[in-house]
């Protein structure tokens, strides 16, 4: 017999990644990692879509995981893009050599 | 899972396209089609593009507004299964988005000129977050209104870093990409949130959700909507969530951070009455609910007001002082956000100020961006020195701007303030209009600040003489001036306009 996971126990599992993610972005150096833990979040919130989706019985979760998707894939694609230019200029991806601009 | 209960969110009656919702959606297609049509021009090679795609852009923008002009009037019709509205509150917000991508793309053509940096993505990317700006005014889905801002700020990302070859612009915009992607992210949880506990992401049927359950809010519900709040404190920049603005508006391009300014804060504030009045903010809300977020609004609202003002106090740099003064005005609109839902003219009075604050920031980056030298530098206040020698007729329209900003009659300004703070007395909240009024008394230091170098002292730098004046610039600023003036000496028409709007919504 198929064993089934319930879907409250991924909802907590998402929340747990999803603040993964956030602490990723306030603590981590690295550009690039800061990146993958947006990415995470975004996944977070998928997970969390998709389980409520089950939990309720309703298609419109499933439905929003495939534009989230979407849009995460362009916001990868602009934020490597921003990456890249900045390594042009400034020839590092730390964020603690981010320091032209403050006030 | 049961198959009929699953798709019973999909009205067959709703799907279809009729032809009134192909007239109601036509602002939206103008842009569309201007942005498919200019990518296009764009990769061909046997013509003058620069004239091309400008001239291109601006014929597409202005269809658009023609078409929201005449839905103005119209009554409000649903479109793509619910997703969509097209009522004059959505056409008021689209003329806005795109009358400012208009005025924006006209002081940036001889500014990219003088970068170097005149390509024909710049335009393209402007209509796209125009777009975004226009889908986030009109979206009755979370769903919606989440990819519409990341289509507003995916351009925009890409439009502060346009002046790629420096250092300031790219390290302004990846700190605006990651910060507003997080903010964004957190939006998006907000909304699962809402999801898991109304089973829907259509604004109206939460709205319902909320009625049936008589106030009795679950805690996941409270959560979600204190996420979305979050988003949308984080984008028109709240304190202590205003920490991006600043850098950001140093490090991008002058005509764009007037484009900020303008378009992506009006386009937060449209998303924000429309989500929270129907989320059931001054409605249907329990008391003890609606206090609570009345409680957090009133501090955000003094805390930006006072932080925004008095930090504009100490800069130097004209972009970063406008940066801090359009963090002080994010604290009066919410002053209009708060008193909206408790006086009988509701939310008019924010839609004027917004207004008024659109034409004179428009115009006020337009002279910068016509100032910038060619690294983007020139713009702290000892170079404005002895301008009105250089530039008299220059000098006297940002004059007129820093007046209407101040809040200081004959201009557009005074109305927007006065209306507002009128409503906000009205409706009971004189502590917050009284933290409002001494706030703008001091901003009236700050702004005249730079007009005391511009008329008063001598001329130190003489850089300036090899600046090519263009007739774009002097269209750009001389509309906004008319605006200013025009609407400050006779503001009936305006706030018989909003007024009209508000009652549609």
């Amino acid at each position: 017999m198929r064993t089934q996971i319930n879907p409250q126990v991924i909802l907590v599992f998402a929340a747990i990644i999803f603040f993964i993610g956030l602490m990723g972005v306030l603590v981590r150096k690295n550009i690039i990692i800061v990146l993958m833990c947006v990415e995470l979040m975004l996944n977070a919130v998928n997970l969390t879509f998709i389980s409520f989706s089950r939990i309720l019985n309703h298609l419109g979760g499933q439905v929003s995981v495939f534009f989230i998707i979407t849009v995460a894939a362009a916001e990868s694609a602009v934020g490597l893009g921003l990456v890249i230019a900045l390594f042009r200029t400034l020839r590092s991806v730390d964020t603690d050599s981010i320091e032209l601009l403050k006030g | 899972m049961n198959m009929g209960n699953m798709m019973s969110f999909i009205k067959p009656e709703l799907l279809v396209f009729n032809n009134l919702m192909f007239k109601s959606s036509a602002p939206y297609l103008w842009v569309l089609l201007g942005i498919a049509f200019v990518i296009v021009l764009s990769v061909l090679n046997k013509i003058n593009k620069k004239w091309f795609v400008f001239i291109f852009m601006l014929v597409f923008a202005c269809l658009g507004v023609r078409s929201a002009f005449q839905l103005m009037n119209e009554p409000a019709v649903l479109l793509f299964n619910q997703m969509l509205v097209s009522d004059s509150f959505g056409s008021f917000f689209n003329i806005l988005f795109l009358g400012s991508a208009i005025i924006t793309a006209l002081s940036s053509f001889r500014y990219l000129d003088k970068q170097e940096i005149q390509h024909p993505e710049y335009y393209i990317l402007l209509l796209l977050s125009s777009l975004g700006m226009m889908l986030m005014a009109s979206a009755l889905d979370l769903i919606v209104l989440f990819i519409a801002l990341e289509i507003m700020s995916l351009a925009v990302y890409v439009l502060v870093g346009f002046r790629r070859h420096d250092r300031k612009s790219n390290e302004a915009a990846l700190k605006y990409f990651i910060l507003g992607s997080v903010a964004s992210v957190i939006f998006l949880y907000g909304v699962a949130l809402l999801y898991g506990v109304t089973a829907t992401t259509q604004i109206r049927e939460i709205l319902k959700h909320v009625h049936a359950s008589q106030g009795a809010m679950s805690p996941l519900f409270v959560i979600g909507v204190g996420l979305i709040l979050f988003g949308f404190l984080f984008k028109v920049a709240c304190v202590p969530l205003h920490m991006w603005m600043p850098d950001v508006y140093e490090g991008a391009p002058a005509p764009i951070t007037g484009f900020m300014t303008a378009g992506l804060k009006t386009a937060a504030f449209a998303a924000f009455i429309r989500v929270f009045t129907s989320l059931g903010y001054g409605t249907a809300f329990s008391v003890q609910l609606q206090n609570h977020f009345h409680d957090l609004l009133w501090v955000f609202a003094v805390a930006t007001m006072v932080v925004g003002n008095l930090v504009a106090l100490l800069q130097t740099n004209l972009k970063r002082m406008l940066a801090y003064s359009s963090i002080a005005h994010s604290g009066y609109l919410l002053v209009g956000i708060l008193s909206g839902c408790l006086n009988q003219e509701g939310y008019a009075p924010l839609l004027v100020y917004l207004m008024a604050y659109i034409v004179m920031n428009l115009g006020v980056f337009a002279i910068l961006s016509f100032l910038s030298s060619r690294d983007d530098t020139g713009l702290s206040l000892y170079d404005l020195s002895g301008l009105s020698r250089r530039h008299p007729v220059f000098s006297f329209c940002l004059a007129v701007f820093l007046f209407s900003m101040a809040g200081l009659p004959p201009t557009v300004g005074f109305v927007g303030k006065y209306w507002l703070f009128y409503s906000a007395v009205q409706a009971g909240e004189v502590s917050l209009v009284v933290i409002s009024v001494l706030c703008s008394a001091v901003s009236v230091y700050y702004y005249l600040r730079v007009l005391v170098y511009v008329y008063m002292r001598d001329e130190v730098s003489s850089f300036g003489e090899q600046r090519s004046l263009s007739i774009f610039y002097h269209f750009a600023v001389g509309l906004m001036v008319i605006c200013t003036l025009q609407w400050g000496l006779m503001p009936s028409s305006l706030l018989q306009i909003a007024k009209k709007v508000v009652m549609s919504f």
